[in-house]
């Protein structure tokens, strides 16, 4: 049985069939072909899949493709500008280092993202708590919540002028 | 199996209507527990996310699908009943949080689950509905069992119901976990009433050390009355070691469990008479 929803995909309607078993995460990634999105461990652990659901991180590989219906969704991909610009905080994960494999990145700068929108001045303590649910086995995270500080700051400095 | 159909009720009759029209159906909140034990998914699932009995959160009544972060986020409930929002800011990830409900971790029934130590010193109710009508039960009755509850077939918790705070009583949180998202190891919760260094009430309860979430009534009856020592704080922690009945399994040992537990108690009620944040 598949059942057609709609709901908002960075930004734009989308209409996709969807089966009872499914994923928001398999509809992404296989029946939109939106790959930013990735799979590490399926079970909520890991943070690879974090989109954001009504600006809120969710993990993508827990969250039923049905329950989407109505809803607003913004994937890695909806955080690129028109002009293929990184924003701040992605051009800080890369000026510190902060990615090196990539697979935690999109995750990574979704719940950092997520944090700068209900706090833009976060403490380390805040920073470390907001990527909890992200695993990353590469950067040994000193360097991501540097890069997240840094971007907290330089957004800060920004809108005070 | 795969989930061949899945509803989304609007209404309580909607949900008892689906429920016994169906022989294999199970309820589904947040899904963070459900679809991730061993993949096996039910057939058929009900889900209670857009049920509007089972939302709205404020400081007397938690809606059943209000999401843990909305409870670890409240302001008012911050200031009402601060040991639950400290518990609900130490559940899972950011992302977990976000969609993991305050009724499926109850419904689940892990001896682990963050939110029952709180609720337990709290002595909050749970509202459960089914078809026949609506009742109350103490959090205290609520869990029959590992995974196992007092709901009937059919029924839903709808909610969980808070007395007013008392005046003057301090609440605490302690969970220890391998890394900082993790299931409890042990957790112990408490909410003490003290004057002039003597302690008038107590409620302690602990999560992991036993079938189910506990309420340790011996270690209060030890306490209340009695001026907090640090003498007595230590029997206190060595009755609360005794009266827990903890396993050895994957995430720790039982020797390791009672001395953190009774660790926890001693350092839950110093923190608490120090006051300051739960
Ligand atoms: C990565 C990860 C980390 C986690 N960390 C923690 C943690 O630190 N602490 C912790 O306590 N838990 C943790 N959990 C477990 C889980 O997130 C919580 O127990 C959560 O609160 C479950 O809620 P849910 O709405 O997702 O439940 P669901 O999975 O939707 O439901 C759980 C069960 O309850 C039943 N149910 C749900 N709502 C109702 C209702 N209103 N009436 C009747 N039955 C109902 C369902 O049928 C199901 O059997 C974690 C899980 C994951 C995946
Ligand atoms: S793939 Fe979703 S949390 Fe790991
Ligand atoms: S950069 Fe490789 S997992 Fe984070």
């Amino acid at each position: 049985m598949t059942l057609d929803i709609s709901f908002s995909l960075n930004g734009a309607e989308v209409v996709v069939g969807v089966r009872p078993h499914q994923r928001l995460l398999d509809v992404l990634r296989r029946t939109l072909g939106m790959t930013g999105t990735k799979e590490g461990c399926g079970e909520g652990e890991c943070g690879a899949c974090t989109v954001l659901v009504d600006g809120r991180v969710v993990n993508a590989c827990l969250y039923p493709a049905l329950e989407i219906e109505g809803r607003s969704v913004t994937t890695i991909e909806g955080l690129l500008g028109a002009d293929h610009q990184l924003s701040p905080l992605q051009e800080s994960l890369v000026a510190r280092g902060a990615i090196q494999c990539g697979f935690c990145s999109p995750g990574v700068i979704l719940s950092a993202h997520a944090l700068l929108d209900r706090n833009p001045n976060p403490s380390d303590a805040e920073i470390r708590d907001a990527l909890v649910g992200n695993l990353c086995r590469c950067t040994g995270y000193v360097q991501i919540v540097e890069a997240v500080q840094e971007a907290a700051d330089r957004l800060g400095s920004e809108s005070d002028v | 199996m795969k989930t061949l159909a899945y509803h989304r009720p609007k209404s309580l009759d909607e949900v008892f209507d689906l429920m016994a029209s169906s022989e294999d159906a199970a309820y589904i909140a947040g899904g963070t527990d459900l679809l991730v034990s061993g993949g096996a998914s039910p057939p058929t699932l009900i889900s209670l996310r857009s049920v509007p009995e089972l939302m709205g959160v404020d400081e007397t009544r938690i809606g059943a699908a209000t999401p843990v972060a909305d409870v670890a986020r409240h302001p008012g409930l911050a200031a009402s009943h601060p040991v639950l929002v400290a518990a609900a800011r130490r559940l899972g990830s950011e992302q977990i949080r976000n969609v993991a409900t305050v009724g499926g971790n109850l419904c689940r029934a892990a001896p682990c689950a963050d939110l029952a130590p709180p609720l337990l010193v709290l002595e909050a109710r749970a509202e459960i509905v089914g078809r026949g009508g609506t009742r109350e039960v103490p959090i205290d009755e609520f869990f029959a069992g590992p995974g196992e509850t007092v709901l009937a077939p059919g029924e839903v918790l709808a909610a969980v119901r808070l007395d007013p705070p008392r005046t003057g009583a301090q609440g605490r949180f302690l969970k220890k976990g391998r890394v900082r998202m993790d299931l409890a190891i042990a957790s112990v919760a408490l909410l003490v009433e003290a004057e002039g260094g003597r302690c008038r009430r107590i409620r302690i309860a602990a999560g992991s050390v036993a079938p189910t979430p506990l309420r340790l009534q011996p270690v209060e009856a030890l306490l209340e009355g009695a001026e907090l020592t640090d003498e007595i704080l230590e029997e206190a922690a060595a009755l609360a070691a005794a009266t827990v009945r903890p396993i050895t399994d994957v995430r720790s040992t039982e020797s390791y469990r009672r001395r953190i537990v009774g660790v926890y108690v001693k350092r839950g009620v110093a923190q608490a008479l120090a006051g300051g944040e739960a």
